[in-house]
């Protein structure tokens, strides 16, 4: 089964609209539906409306934290649990914000199953995607 | 005394002998006093410092040995002969019991009496020498006595800690300041120490102690003691003894925790603008990749619109580091000041004027009224245009289509006011009071599509506060916001 075949819909947050664009873009050429948000809370809405097979947020929205409190909220509910949620942030060790989702216990505080670095990389992307299906 | 000739007193009652031994010794370079009584003598060999003293036996007025006694009591280091014509052992071991140096028979030849001066003299120039160094040494233990109490003084002033340990882990000495800097309530001497100090620290000491290594050694670690409240640094020396065989450790313990503080609030602000910068290169990059990339189908026109967003993005990027490099330079003050007589009105009216074509694009009305009577400023030109641009154009860029902007000054007290108004989309309260956070930019669905570096009041504040003035925000979500701007009246 392809990972295209098990994802058909991805959802897209990020409040940088050149972004958003690019990676929707990016995503359809490689056969996936993009469903896309510009804020944390406008997210959530678009993730209960669409039912998105997989979630790639974002870290610093509105708020520095949105990105960690929209996977919190997907999470949270039944259906969140089941799909992959990936998040997407430039703020990583060469910025000087320490964090990652290697550990369970910081899986379980971050609540995202992996993180991906801006840009996005589409290789890398599919393979944790896949990742979490195995 | 080298310098000098031999200073002489000779005293004697008879005239022939006195003459003519001055004329003698003032011949060989003596300078010469004489005396022709006892009571002469006691007079002149008390009150000068004499070098020698020939002092006649037999005087009509006073005993020879009578005066003798009372010069040595007064000059116990002028050198006394007693001269006689009637000599005899019992005399001579009293004189000599009394402080004479010698004794000269009488009659005596010239060269046994410049004889025995020679020898006196060289007596009077070793006592004097040896009197000197033990002068100097008792002033010396003086000093020392008073140097180690100033030391001490000293060591228990500074705020550093100072803190030695002997080689088995004892303390030896320590000030006021390691007790503080290292957090701890009491030390004693002779305590066993290596148990109370920081791990870390423990672990420099005792491998210095292990190794007993008679060289200089230092190392320094940085501890935080207290979570967020103490950090130290403590630079860890080896002591030696003299014949450089291993004594113990010098701590020196320094409270870094305002250096500590300021270096996490570099460190954050360096994240950020490393954040900040990343952004906009990867957008831009993400539109090059799309267009280079084959596999993606795009249009002509969509190519077209993508690189112009890409230069919009760049613009944005010179925009940020231009903000950046004017912090920089407020911060290093090495900006030139050029303080000049400037009238608020012309400043305000060209920058209006510069902002014409936004205003314009976005049909906006600025309603300015503006006092031809106000005082002048003592500012620099370049500071003020860029105080009002950056608010002026927020003005503009957070208005509403066919919005107005309203800029009045008024003179309050010992300020003036200026204070700009608009009819934009207004701040959340939230947001009003992150405005001056460096990067802080209000987002919600309103703000989508406004650029901005985020340093537009942080670069605001910064001159206002390098006048001594204060800046204000008032502001209603959805109506509007109210800057007012303090700047202090320039006394003349």
């Amino acid at each position: 089964m392809t990972i295209q075949e098990r994802v058909k819909k991805i959802l897209l947050v990020d409040d940088d609209f050149d972004l958003l664009e690019q990676n929707k873009l990016l995503l359809e050429s490689r056969g996936f539906t993009v469903v896309t948000a510009d804020s944390g809370s406008a997210g959530f809405e678009t993730f209960k409306k669409e039912m998105p097979d997989a979630a790639i947020v974002d870290l610093i929205m509105e708020e520095h934290d949105a990105g960690f409190v929209l996977c919190h909220r997907i999470k949270g509910t039944k259906y969140g649990k089941r799909i992959p949620v990936l998040m997407l942030t430039s703020a990583t060790y060469d910025t000087g914000f320490k964090f990652g989702a290697g550990t369970d216990e910081e899986k379980e505080w971050i609540k995202c199953d992996g993180i991906l670095n801006k840009p996005v990389i589409v290789e890398e992307l599919l393979t944790k995607l896949e990742d979490f299906f195995e | 005394m080298e310098d000098r000739n031999p200073y002489i007193l000779i005293v004697d009652d008879e005239r022939g002998l006195r003459l003519g031994t001055q004329r003698l010794l003032q011949s060989e370079d003596f300078t010469v006093d004489t005396a022709e009584n006892g009571t002469e003598g006691i007079l002149l060999g008390t009150r000068n410092d004499y070098d020698l003293a020939i002092i006649d036996m037999k005087m009509p007025d006073i005993d020879g040995l009578e005066v003798l006694k009372e010069i040595k009591k007064a000059r116990p280091n002028t050198v006394c002969f007693i001269a006689t014509a009637f000599a005899s052992y019992d005399t001579a071991i009293e004189a000599t019991r009394i402080g004479a140096y010698s004794y000269i028979p009488k009659p005596f030849t010239p060269e046994e009496l410049l004889h025995q001066l020679e020898k006196g003299y060289n007596q009077r120039v070793l006592t004097i020498e040896a009197e000197k160094l033990r002068k100097e040494r008792e002033e010396r233990l003086l000093e020392l006595a008073s140097e180690q109490s100033r030391l001490k003084t000293i060591i228990n002033s500074i705020s550093g800690g100072v803190l030695v340990v002997n080689k088995s882990g004892e303390v030896v000495y320590f000030n006021n300041a390691a007790l503080k800097n290292l957090n701890l309530d009491s030390l004693t001497i002779g305590q066993y120490i290596l148990d109370k100090i920081p791990e870390k620290a423990t672990e420099i000491v005792s491998g210095f102690i292990d190794g007993a290594t008679a060289e200089n050694l230092t190392k320094s670690i940085q501890i935080e003691l207290i979570k967020d409240t103490l950090f130290v640094e403590i630079i860890c020396s080896t002591v030696l003894n003299n014949d450089s065989s291993f004594a113990g450790v010098v701590l020196i313990i320094r409270n870094i925790t305002e250096m500590k503080k300021i270096e996490l609030v570099k460190s954050q602000f360096v994240s950020m603008v490393a954040h900040e910068l990343k952004t906009p290169v990867a957008a831009v990059q993400g539109f090059l990749k799309i267009i280079l990339d084959d596999s993606i189908p795009i249009t002509e026109d969509q190519q077209r619109e993508y690189l112009s967003r890409s230069v919009g993005r760049l613009q944005g990027l010179l925009d940020l580091v231009n903000d950046l490099l004017d912090i920089s330079r407020m911060e290093l003050k090495t900006k030139q000041r050029e303080l000049g007589s400037l009238r608020l009105k012309e400043i305000l009216e060209s920058t209006v004027q510069f902002l014409k074509f936004e205003c314009e694009h976005k049909n906006i009305q600025v309603i300015s009224g503006i006092p031809d009577n106000l005082p002048v400023l003592h500012a620099d030109h370049n500071e003020l245009t860029r105080l009002f641009t950056n608010i002026i154009s927020n003005a503009i860029k957070y208005n509403i289509e066919n919005g107005k902007i309203f800029i009045t000054v008024t003179e309050e007290k010992h300020y003036l006011v200026i204070a700009i108004s608009d009819t934009g989309i207004g701040l959340k309260e939230e947001d009003r009071k992150k405005l001056f956070h460096e990067f802080f930019r209000a987002k919600n669905e309103k703000t989508r599509g406004i650029s901005g570096t985020g340093l537009g009041l942080t670069i605001v504040q910064r001159i206002v506060d390098s006048y001594h003035g204060k800046i204000t925000v008032e502001s209603e979500y959805g109506k509007g916001s109210t800057f007012k701007i303090y700047l202090p009246k320039t006394n003349k």
